[in-house]
């Protein structure tokens, strides 16, 4: 999974520091979403999309190839 | 805060009783005596660093704990317990070999679970971890 956090936190003029107040969660949480090193809960991913007005499949986007485990069926 | 009071408390409590221990006299000055106050004292930074970084995210108006920094506890909490059934393991077939007193292979495995336990958090901060 991957997510456009970073591209649409630039284009409101955003720093990682008021997208965390905004979201209620600690700024170091904003730099591992956008360095991909954390996949947020199902809560925080909604929280973020909402923020930004868009459906959470906009703001978080499924590489499917990458993503499943071997042998796991197509969705 | 609370938690960082709690932080800083036990710190200042481990610190106290080893003044307190060397104090009493009860130190010879070996390798070993040097190289387990070395591990508290970087336990001991450890802790202090965790409880500092609350203190400040609550000065900043951030949450002290937020989902990221549970489940990085979380997450390091498993893999240090896996881990230290083996370091268990490993200083169990030790202490066969050696001549050492009981209470000292039980403090040097409750530090190595500790030393297990900093470099599993440090481990899963600098990864990251993605699906677990």
């Amino acid at each position: 999974m991957y997510n456009r956090i970073k591209e649409l936190r630039a284009r409101q003029d955003l720093s990682q520091f008021e997208l965390a107040q905004k979201v209620g969660v600690r700024r170091e949480t904003i730099v591992f979403l956008e360095k991909g090193k954390y996949n947020p809960s199902l809560r925080l991913a909604h929280d973020i999309a909402k923020f930004f007005g868009l459906p959470i499949e906009e703001v978080f986007l499924f590489d499917d190839a990458a993503d499943k485990e071997p042998g796991e069926p197509a969705a | 805060m609370k938690k960082a009071i709690i932080i800083f408390m036990v710190s200042t409590l481990v610190l106290a009783g080893m003044a307190a221990w060397a104090l009493k006299g009860h130190v010879e000055g070996n390798t070993g005596e040097i190289v387990m106050a070395g591990v508290v004292f970087i336990l001991v930074a450890f802790a202090a660093a965790l409880g500092a970084s609350r203190l400040r995210s609550r000065r900043r108006g951030e949450p002290a704990e937020d989902e990221l920094s549970k489940r990085v506890m979380a997450r390091a909490s498993s893999l240090a317990y896996y881990v230290s059934i083996y370091l268990w393991l490993f200083i169990m077939y030790i202490s066969d070999k050696t001549t050492l007193p009981a209470h000292s292979i039980v403090g040097t495995g409750i530090a190595g679970m500790a030393v297990v336990f900093l470099l599993c958090w440090l481990g899963v901060k600098f990864f990251g971890m993605k699906n677990v």
